[in-house]
């Protein structure tokens, strides 16, 4: 199943309600995945299909150099944002 | 919204502030008041956004201050603090309502969350701002 992590600073707020609107999005789109959060210091070697942060961190995502998609974005929470961002991705992976 | 979190004793309307530091540390500081975090958790938020950026404003006009639990978090706690005039945040657009909150792992506080993300779901920030009584305030997050 596909993988999506939300990333933030501390890895429990902003990204764990990202998740949340991350899950409703993707329950609108149909897409099932697994769901998961953590912080930026955590996130090198991810196995995650899909990364989510915020557009604050790009420059730090650039050092680990990760392997799977990137989706930055300038709030965390807002759907409409996640949906423009994460269809094309979903569609790229085949998912949609 | 079932089982708000917020009551009379952790919401607080048209606080002054002339920087989102000083936003902070009011809106923490009742964390520390209400005994759910210590003074260096306070110190914790701003050293992060500091050295990070703002990733603690997920949504126009809204900002959700917290760090992690190892800086300080006693128990899971939060509060809502509304400005009379906006705070600024590097790169980012005004802020008028902030969540601030503290948490001991990273799951348990789930009803916080939940409800910072239907306040952005129902798009209500900015109603929240504009906002003079704490209990038209609950009344009204009660009834969403």
């Amino acid at each position: 199943m596909l993988n999506i992590l939300a990333v933030c600073g501390a890895g429990l707020g902003s990204s764990f309600a990202c998740q949340m609107s991350v899950d409703a999005v993707l329950k609108e789109l149909g897409v099932k995945a697994k769901l998961d959060h953590t912080d930026i210091s955590s996130v090198s070697g991810t196995k995650a299909d899909i990364v989510i942060s915020g557009a604050n961190f790009k420059k730090q995502f650039e050092r680990y150099e990760l392997s799977c998609p990137t989706i930055f974005l300038d709030r965390l929470v807002d759907k409409k944002e996640i949906k423009e961002k994460l269809t094309p991705v979903l569609k790229e992976l085949g998912e949609l | 919204m079932k089982g708000l979190v917020l009551n009379k004793e952790n919401v607080r309307l048209q606080v002054e502030a002339n920087t989102w530091e000083e936003a902070i540390r009011y809106g923490a500081g009742m964390l520390v008041e209400q005994g759910t975090a210590t003074q260096e958790y306070v110190d914790g938020i701003i050293n992060a956004i500091n050295k990070l950026g703002p990733y603690i404003v997920v949504a126009d006009g809204l900002a959700i201050p917290h760090t992690r639990p190892e800086e300080g978090a006693k128990a899971i706690g939060c509060s809502l603090i509304t400005l009379k005039e906006p705070v600024i945040f590097e790169g980012n657009d005004p802020v008028s309502v902030m969540i601030c909150f503290s948490a001991v792992d990273s799951e348990s506080h789930m009803d916080i969350l939940k409800m910072i993300v239907e306040i952005v779901d129902q798009g209500i920030v900015e109603k929240i701002a504009r906002m003079k009584d704490v209990d038209k305030l609950l009344k009204f997050l009660e009834e969403i």
